[in-house]
């Protein structure tokens, strides 16, 4: 093939394409191979620009081993997501630094195709795929210029084809997409790149430091709940449960390790379904209590949170069924949890002596219990997001001095007096209510909505889920204090927050990300099946998908075949100039050829005179082609009718008189 | 390797020839003669594909499993516009210009597009030359072969080839036109040889004799380099073979580039030195006859004459001549 050199524009165009598409990983890729890239390619567009062409082998060879190997001391492996992506973006921008012919350009478009291929392996966006389909359209705009010829076509027209291309694509992607069958699971295990460790609940709480989950409104999960939704007051979302306390942190402990304790479940049950957004931990945040659920792998720890084997590193569904309440009354607490349970919080006096002197007044659990609570109503408790630091007695500090906190200060504070006078008592840590969306029939858990409340073991009846938080008078809780005290909240949330009509806008385009979740990012085996159901088509199974997508695409690509066949197909002009070849022939055959310097008038007039027999039909159909043949431009529908008609015209060799009589 | 894709190759050609049979020019290009296949950056590209699905499976990404579907699609678009950019389109030789030995012998093919989409880099491969343009929508392109030949005689091409790899360079599409060209190349123009004089009293006789005593001299058959104006227009319009009307100069004193002038040197010189004489000739807008064993040309003049004088130098001690 022709070896030309590469252009300036060519150059810069597939750099412009390379850089777009590692926008599509920043934040994801070390910035120095970004930076590294994006100076090699300015280098060599430089280069080009001067009219030179690529840099001597020596520095190619240097700076390609030297970011390499960089690259390798960074990820010590070339194997996975994270580091596989780096290095294809370094080898790209060399292959760009090295460029001198059209299989240079060639390799650097495959290269920007993976890329854009690696950027949503892990993503979801509904953006990110829409910005890397653009990416990809330039990119072979920029293909489609390469075999440049006399005339080069203007950069409109070659964006319009590879647009026109790109568009037939798309119903044989759609169906290459609906039907190609899903595996139930990953061919082998990828080396997983944790430690993007997204937001989300933590394993530990520590009252003193100010919670920055609040602040933020990404989604924590959402839920549809197949009947009525349970009142606010039930909508507990379990998560990790708190053991143990050094004084100011909270952490998981043992028990959770252990397995489920047997409960009876009671109460009216709801079923729904949970879709959970990837944190960096285990947890399912089931509505407490759960009984069922399906989730592959998916158990309830000793806490009775619902969990699977894995962090949730990508978004779940999990359908589940939950009681409102639960009782242990024949199973006695384990020792191992209640010597857990109980355990004196360290230092803290002043609060051990606050629990003491109450206990003396409520010798009853449930009394005690009650007696904590309208002291956290009755004195001045309040509730704030942004509460005084506290040193090391945090318990002491905040129920004696500071009186302000939110959901953690209260949990932690009511379990610890309850562990001063030996009643075993925990940390329980989710979320609590959520936002309904009218939209989509869901309710949305943010991140905000995250909530800690505290459990009490009463003989006789089992765990028992105490929100301290509740307790505060409503008058004391300090909600419009965010606006003047958050002023680290983005101003936009606040504007949400004040204008309702933007309110409805989020929600509504929460629905619609919604949808997409469900309809796309979590389409799979069982969708697939619940596909060819709706097709009518019975015991769907994966050799019947690819049935279904062969017959699909063969549809798909006959229709393109037609098109392509109708766009090449001559003007209306030529198909009434064969038409009138193959009258010709056809009355040449009858033994009345047209002669060569006869026009179509005369010819009819010869043969309605030498054959009266066809000269009506004959002299119709001349006609006919005389109209058309002289017509500005004739149509293609009234050509297509004239073409028929000389189809079906089929004159007899001899005059039917001639061997009559 | 390269061997054994030449010997694929050759089989190919052969079997297309056989398959399609003779063309008669002008053709138009049908979907049974066109042959597609990936090119090294459609396979890469396979390659590429497969492990993107390979990806977005084990990742169990439907998003990218859906962009690997969309480049697997467009990839599968393209090999449809690739056989596209070649269905329909007509194919022609126009004329054949002179060609010597030693240097180009150029083809001149016209491709005529009647449809209304534009066909780009469409390239046209003719024994080792090859060219490639693009017609638009409803036009028609000459495009100019140059085939290098390197000795005198008549070069006859049996088959030639377009291709394109348009749109993006990942298929190709081709087909074999079974048209037969002949090309006579003439001997290479060289010599140091003056040119001889003219018979009798020089070349006093003026231009205007000549040309005056232009006679119609009945018609003869058609044969490529006639001047349209000496076209027999009317004889075609009855439908009889193309014929021209002959004219006989009787200039007085015709120069006679004589073979027997060049005693004592070898075939190919004397060829050689004839040719350069023949072209002086005619540049200089002489009458001239040629003269070599087993050939008269008489003496005329115009660019039918040259032709015609060429190709006897070309064609000169060759079996298949003519």
């Amino acid at each position: 093939m022709t070896r030309k050199s590469l252009s300036y524009e060519q150059l810069l165009a597939i750099f412009a394409c390379l850089a777009l598409a590692l926008v599509a990983h920043v934040g994801a890729l070390p910035v120095w191979v970004l930076a590294a890239v994006a100076v090699l390619g300015a280098l060599r567009v430089l280069l080009g620009f001067r009219g030179r062409g690529a840099p001597s082998t020596v520095v190619r060879l240097s700076v390609a081993a030297l970011t390499v190997a960089v690259l390798f001391l960074q990820f010590r492996t070339f194997n996975g997501l994270a580091a596989g992506t780096a290095l294809l973006a370094l080898m790209a921008g060399l292959k760009l630094f090295e460029a001198h012919n059209q299989r240079d350009i060639y390799i650097i478009a495959l290269s920007i195709y993976f890329l854009s291929l690696s950027a949503l392996l892990e993503s979801d966006s509904f953006w990110l795929l829409a910005y890397l389909i653009v990416v990809c359209w330039l990119t072979s705009a920029t293909l489609l210029r390469l075999t440049s010829t006399v005339p080069l076509p203007g950069w409109q027209s070659s964006l319009r084809y590879a647009g026109r291309i790109l568009g037939q694509a798309i119903p044989l992607a759609l169906a290459f997409w609906l039907f190609f069958p899903r595996l139930a699971g990953p061919l082998w295990q990828m080396p997983s790149d944790s430690g993007n460790a997204t937001s989300g609940l933590s394993d530990s709480m520590s009252p003193g430091d100010i919670s920055e989950l609040a602040l933020s409104d990404d989604v924590a999960f959402r839920v549809h709940f197949a009947g009525a939704a349970p009142p606010a007051q039930e909508r507990y979302w379990r998560g990790p449960v708190l053991h143990d306390f050094d004084g100011r942190t909270w952490r998981q402990g043992r028990p959770a390790m252990l397995s489920a304790p047997r409960i009876v479940l009671q109460g009216p049950s709801y079923r729904y379904t949970l879709n959970l957004e990837p944190h960096a931990h285990n947890w399912i945040f089931a509505l407490d209590w759960p009984a069922r659920w399906d989730l592959p792998g998916g158990s309830l720890n000793g806490d009775f949170t619902l969990v699977q084997p894995g962090p949730v590193s990508r978004p779940i569904d999990v359908a589940a069924t939950s009681y409102t309440h639960a009782t242990q009354a024949q199973a006695p607490l384990g020792g191992n949890v209640r010597r857990h349970d109980t355990q004196p919080p360290p230092g803290n006096p002043r609060s051990v002596q606050l629990a003491q002197s109450l206990r003396d007044a409520h010798p009853d659990d449930l009394d005690y219990v009650h007696a904590v609570l309208d002291m956290f109503s009755q004195q001045a408790f309040y509730y704030t997001l942004t509460p005084p630091k506290l040193a090391d007695d945090s318990v002491d500090e905040f129920l004696f001095d500071t009186k302000r906190g939110f959901c953690g200060h209260y949990a932690s504070a009511f379990t610890v007096l309850m562990r001063a006078v030996h009643i075993p008592a925990r940390v329980v840590t989710g979320y609590q209510g959520g936002t309904f969306n009218p939209f989509g029939d869901y309710w949305i858990v943010r991140q905000s909505d995250a909530h800690a409340w505290a459990e009490v073991w009463i003989a006789g009846s089992g765990w028992l889920r105490v929100d301290p938080t509740s307790a505060i008078a409503p008058s004391r809780v300090e909600h419009e204090a965010s606006d003047t005290v958050r002023a680290d909240e983005p101003l936009a949330s606040r504007w949400q927050r004040r204008t309702p009509w933007l309110m409805e806008t989020r929600l509504r385009l929460d629905a619609l990300r919604q949808l997409w979740r469900e309809r796309i990012l979590l389409f799979d085996q069982d969708s697939q099946q619940h596909l060819l159901e709706w097709l009518n088509i019975p015991e769907p199974d994966a050799q019947k998908l690819v049935i279904v997508m062969t017959a699909v695409l063969a549809l798909v690509f006959g229709w393109l075949t037609w098109q392509v066949r109708r766009e090449v197909d001559a003007a209306p002009r030529e198909l009434l100039l064969r038409a009138y070849a193959r009258l010709c022939a056809k009355l040449a055959d009858a033994g009345m050829p047209r002669l060569p310097h006869e026009g179509a008038e005369d010819y009819a007039e010869r043969i309605a005179r030498r054959r009266p027999d066809l000269g009506p039909v004959v002299g119709t159909l001349l006609r006919h082609y005389s109209r058309l043949r002289y017509a500005a431009a004739p149509a293609r529908a009234s050509v297509g009718h004239f073409d028929a008609a000389v189809r079906a015209f089929r004159p007899r060799s001899t005059p039917p008189d001639s061997r009559g009589s | 390797m390269a061997t054994l894709r030449q010997a694929a190759t050759s089989k190919l050609r052969a079997w297309a020839a056989r398959r399609h049979g003779r063309d008669s020019l002008p053709i138009k290009i049908n979907r049974r003669r066109v042959y597609i296949l990936p090119t090294r950056f459609g396979v890469m590209l396979a390659l590429v594909l497969v492990a993107m699905l390979v990806a977005g499976l084990n990742y169990n990404s439907n998003l990218g499993l859906g962009f690997a579907f969309l480049l697997t699609s467009i990839a599968l678009v393209t090999m449809h516009h690739c056989n596209r950019n070649m269905l329909g389109l007509q194919v022609d030789v126009s004329t054949v210009t002179d060609a010597f030995a030693g240097r180009d012998a150029t083809f001149e093919f016209v491709l005529r597009n009647e449809s209304k989409v534009d066909r780009r880099d469409v390239e046209i491969r003719c024994l080792t030359g090859a060219a490639i343009r693009s017609v638009l929508a409803r036009s028609s392109e000459s495009v100019r072969v140059a085939v290098p030949v390197a000795q005198r005689g008549v070069v006859r091409i049996a088959q030639f080839e377009l291709r394109t790899r348009y749109p993006f360079g990942w298929f190709h599409a081709w087909t074999y036109v079974q048209g037969s060209l002949t090309v006579y190349v003439a001997p290479a123009p060289e010599g140091r040889r003056a040119l001889p004089p003219a018979a009798g009293a020089g070349s006093a006789n003026s231009r205007s004799d000549v040309r005056g005593d232009d006679e119609f001299a009945g018609l003869r058959a058609y044969e490529p380099g006639v001047p349209l104006k000496h076209m027999a227009w009317k004889v075609l319009a009855r439908g009889a073979e193309p014929a021209v009307r002959s004219y006989t100069v009787s200039a007085a004193q015709p120069e006679w580039l004589d073979w027997s002038l060049l005693e004592g040197q070898d075939t190919e010189t004397r060829l050689a030195q004839l040719c350069l004489w023949v072209l002086e000739s005619e540049a200089a807008q002489r009458v001239f006859g040629l003269r070599i064993p087993g050939r008269e040309i008489l003496p005329s003049r115009g660019a039918a004459h040259r032709f015609a004088c060429l190709r006897a130098l070309a064609a000169y001690g060759l079996a298949e001549a003519e």
